[in-house]
């Protein structure tokens, strides 16, 4: 079975801040289509009309200035007391399966992909497949089983998904995996993904205690400085 | 390409609505006010709260349908500027604002009383006051610098404060006194009216509701569902507070204490009970007073948006993006509202009462608002939510006399006070709003139904020789559709001058000329009967100037001169004056050829199309001119030898168009003509005939006109009148 490329990337992004965001790793992606949202977060005290008369045709000159340059299918103004939603909102209209969170990157093609398990493999299998049969990046699958564990389970899972991605269509060479025994696996997906140009991650519901205590994926997202391409969880 | 200026997300579900109303509601206004309400009333206070509860259920009603047909921010004062105009507006608006404000403080003032009331040997009244303004001041410095996606942690506060109060309620009833409630009403119903007006103000949170109207998530079910719900819900247990309170605590001395519902919780629930109140208490008054200050905002920001304010007030922090100028304003009077406590014994009921009076003020306005819209029907009023036949008008109409039963009951002060605001809002609209702003609301609409949209013809006029027909044209044009509005001409006279300019004397005798010509137009308006009105325009371009005016006079249809020769050179089709306007004109335009001087029968080629039941309309219109019948043609092409139903074919085509131009049958004639070659026929058909109508195509955006085969052969052969119809772009496109 070979994948025919149709990913959507949703890139949000904030436009009240000044300077525009770091957005060159749109440039390594290849063929893919990319939707930019410029946010504009209204604090709750705030009309939004209000923001918007006044902030309103800046924040739009300045998107449009960025979807020119990256050449976007296109680009959707939005001022919000609500980010996620409007981020959702837009990525449901647009049918985009993925976001993009703006970052820094070196630009040498290098991607890496942490896969959790079972969650969400099927559909960050499918985007990453995508991704690089639309361009020529490289891609390192990483797994990180924990310290008592037999590493050789988290091989099989890697294995499998090397795979699952030739099946796709990708060539093996362009496809290598790593696996950590580490004890911190949050850690361990920042320090590794310093040293790349993005990182793919699966988002998954999150859990009473990381409602709690805070998103699993946000911290990684946030101690990134590389940007992320979050895979939507869309069921 | 999304708008120039971004689109707005709706991001208030109905759990969020309903905790922003009913959040406001359930909290500080019963946590204060029962001991004042059972000092007035006695244990019929409890009706008191449910009269309360009737009133503002009555404004929900109406104010729903309101908001989910305009759902922009402002809530009430915005539904009554638009109704009434700019005077009832600043009314509102002002009493509105101060009305929050006033709510804002009294909130505080009970959150101090609170705080302080259980340590004995604080000295109350400098102590109450401290605790309201730091209160006040951590309120505005959050709404200042501005907090995102506080919702959840509003949740769990509202949650927390319901929890307690029904706790408050489920236990109470089981220890009331029945002697506690007797006598019901001590103060008979005089009292409970008065209380009424007190207690109003625990109602304030729907009108939340509606001022973030403009945030809200399928506003046509949401709004309505969660004001009324809310509202009802919120009676109900403010009935049920008030039962248990004075049942379990004897009015009396319920009357002499500040922190009521404490009293009575220490009763049946102890200590834990007491602390677990106050906590409640307090958090109440918090979210109660945050909720106010942000509706006061939005007032001021759709007070400026309308120009009842200045727009000072609606500029964002340039970091925080706050309306901080609305939101110091805001806290620079509540303060000093909460610094009056120091010197005022009754500060808390004075407040809750000149609140409620505002309010009440605004809402018998809203009522007679929606009575306005009503029956003013303006075109963008389109509510999804509409009161029922018996609801309306029998809510705005209780709604206004309940409002006005219970500010009459109120104390002399509070009127005193109220009445002083009133009449800042009509001293504010005299000397600053009247002026600036032309809105006059929707009042003489309302009265004498809504105005009648004219329907206008547009015609240039150059040439003497051809005015009076082309006039007359205009004039039966406008008077066929008198349906669609009071018949209107407006004729006009373009004089092409090189460089237009102020400074530059038109040569006298053009001036002359055009004079004359327009005042000829007149006379012969006159004897036709028409509304005229003539305009002269000088400008280097004879086309768009003529487009210019079209386009200000928001025409309905174009009658343009022309001189009948069809130029197949490189620059021209019609000519440099027709073609630009032929181009670009929007609207329903006839080009029109006069070779004789009656118009006589007219005759329309009606071919399939969306142009045809203009040009069938069209003839009908020209032949009002001579009283005349028009005949409509088709003709066909046989597609066999013998071919017998072509002619049913081509009946057909006809029917359709007149159909779609809305004509009875009685109003044309009908020839069908069976041809192979169609121009032949049509200009044979037509040549019996004065006057002949044809389509012109739809499709002008390239460079040269299209008109196609047909309408050239007509033009070129056919010794009538000639006139080219084309529909306007938008039954076209």
């Amino acid at each position: 079975m070979v994948r025919i490329g149709e990913l959507t990337i949703l890139v949000p992004f904030d436009v009240s801040e000044p300077a525009p965001p770091e957005l060159d790793v749109l440039e390594e992606l290849g063929a893919v289509e990319v939707v930019l949202l410029g946010y504009f977060p209204v604090p709750d005290q705030a009309e939004p009309a209000l923001v918007r008369d006044q902030h309103g045709s800046e924040a739009a000159g300045q998107l449009a200035a960025l979807a020119d340059q990256y050449g976007a299918v296109d680009d959707v103004l939005v001022f919000t007391h609500d980010r996620e939603a409007t981020i959702d909102r837009i990525a449901d209209e647009y049918d985009s399966s993925t976001v993009l969170t703006t970052g820094r990157s070196a630009g040498t093609g290098r991607v890496l992909v942490p896969l959790r398990g079972d969650v969400n493999l099927d559909r960050i299998l499918g985007v990453v497949a995508d991704l690089l049969l639309a361009g020529d990046e490289t891609v390192t699958l990483f797994h990180s089983v924990g310290e008592d564990t037999d590493p050789s389970q988290g091989e099989l899972l890697l294995m499998g998904a090397v795979d699952r991605l030739a099946e796709y269509g990708v060539d093996r060479d362009r496809v290598d995996w790593q696996v950590s025994q580490d004890s911190d696996p949050v850690a361990d997906i920042v320090d590794l993904g310093a040293t790349y140009d993005l990182v793919v991650l699966g988002e998954t519901e999150p859990s009473l205690r990381e409602r709690i205590i805070g998103d699993r994926l946000s911290t990684i997202v946030d101690a990134l400085d590389v940007p992320a391409l979050i895979v939507r969880n869309v069921e | 390409m999304s708008g120039q200026s971004g689109e707005l997300e709706r991001t208030l579900g109905f759990v969020e609505a309903m905790t922003l109303g009913g959040g406001t509601m359930i909290g500080a206004g019963i946590f204060i006010l029962p001991g004042i309400a059972a000092e007035t009333a006695g244990p019929a206070s409890s009706i008191s709260y449910a009269l309360a509860g009737f009133v503002a259920l009555l404004a929900a009603l109406s104010l729903s349908e309101l908001a989910t047909g305009m759902p922009i921010a402002g809530g009430s004062y915005h539904y009554v500027n638009r109704a009434l105009g700019g005077l009832f507006g600043a009314i509102v608006g002002w009493g509105m604002w101060t009305g929050l404000m006033f709510a804002s403080a009294f909130y505080m003032i009970g959150f101090g009383q609170y705080l302080v009331e259980p340590i004995p040997f604080l000295d109350g009244r400098i102590f109450i006051v401290a605790l309201g303004l730091v209160g006040l001041a951590l309120l505005l410095g959050v709404n200042y610098y501005g907090t995102e996606e506080s919702s959840a942690f509003q949740n769990v506060t509202i949650g927390t404060e319901t929890a307690i109060i029904l706790v408050f309620v489920a236990v109470g009833v089981f220890f009331i006194d029945p002697g506690n409630l007797e006598p019901f009403a001590p103060f008979g119903p005089a009292g409970i009216v008065a209380t009424t007006g007190i207690v109003f103000i625990s109602f304030l949170g729907f009108e939340i509701i509606a001022t973030v109207a403009g945030e809200i998530k399928n506003p046509s079910r949401v709004i309505p569902l969660s004001m009324i719900l809310s509202v009802v819900l919120v009676t109900l247990l403010y009935v049920l507070v008030m039962l248990v309170s004075t049942g379990v605590v004897p009015f009396e001395s319920l009357g002499d204490s500040p922190i009521p519902v404490s009293d009575v919780a220490v009763v049946y629930l102890g200590p834990a009970g007491v602390v677990a109140i106050v906590f409640a208490a307090i958090i109440a008054a918090i979210s109660s007073s945050n909720s106010s200050i942000l509706a006061a905002s939005r007032v001021i920001y759709a007070m400026g948006r309308d120009g009842v304010v200045t727009d000072w007030f609606n500029v964002n922090h340039p970091r925080f993006y706050t309306p901080h100028r609305a939101i110091a304003a805001t806290g620079g009077v509540t303060t000093l509202l909460i610094l009056a406590g120091l010197q005022v014994d009754t500060i808390i009921a004075l407040l809750a009462e000149a609140a409620s009076f505002s309010f009440l003020v605004a809402y018998s306005l809203v009522h007679v608002s929606l009575v306005v819209f009503r029956r003013a029907d303006p075109e963008d009023y389109d509510p999804s939510f509409t009161l029922p036949k018996p609801l309306y008008p029998a809510v705005p109409i209780l709604g206004v006399v309940s409002s006005v039963v219970v500010v009459s009951q109120m104390a002399t002060v509070v009127v005193v006070i109220g009445t002083g605001i009133v009449a800042f809002g009509v001293a504010w609209y005299l000397t600053y709003t009247r002026g600036r702003v032309v809105s006059e609301g929707l009042l003489r609409e309302a009265i004498y139904g809504p105005p009648a949209e004219p329907f206008r013809v547009v015609v240039p006029v150059a040439n003497p020789a051809t005015q009076r027909g082309l006039l007359q044209l205009a004039a039966a044009s406008a008077h066929t559709n008198e349906d669609r509005g009071t018949p209107e001409v407006v004729a006009v006279n373009v004089t092409p001058v090189d460089n237009p300019s102020a400074l530059v004397n038109l040569e006298a005798d053009r001036a002359d000329h055009q004079r004359t010509l327009l005042e000829n137009a007149h006379d012969i308006a006159t004897k036709m009967d028409v509304t005229l009105r003539t305009r002269a325009v000088v400008a280097s371009n004879v086309g768009e100037a003529i487009l210019d005016v079209i386009e200000e006079e928001a025409a309905d249809e174009v009658i343009l001169g022309w001189d009948g020769t069809l130029d197949d050179g490189d620059d021209h089709v019609f000519g440099p004056v027709v073609d630009p306007v032929v181009r670009q004109c929007r609207c329903d335009i006839s080009l029109v050829n006069l070779e004789s001087d009656t118009i006589g029968v007219p005759v329309a080629f009606v071919a399939p199309g969306a142009n045809a039941p203009v040009v069938a309309h069209q003839a009908v219109e020209f032949a009002s001119v001579d009283d005349t019948v028009p005949t409509l043609l088709n003709v066909q092409t046989p597609r066999h030898e013998h071919d017998f139903d072509a002619e049913e074919r081509g009946r057909a085509v006809i029917a359709d168009a007149a159909e779609a131009a809305g004509l009875d049958p009685s109003e044309y004639d009908t020839q069908v003509v069976v041809d192979d070659d169609v121009g032949r026929a049509v200009v044979e058909a037509a040549s019996e005939y004065d006057t002949v109508c044809v389509g012109l195509s739809g499709r002008a955006d390239g460079a040269k006109i299209p008109y196609g085969a047909v309408t050239e052969r007509v033009v070129h052969d056919v010794p009538g009148n000639v006139a080219l119809i084309r529909g306007s772009r938008a039954e076209l496109e």
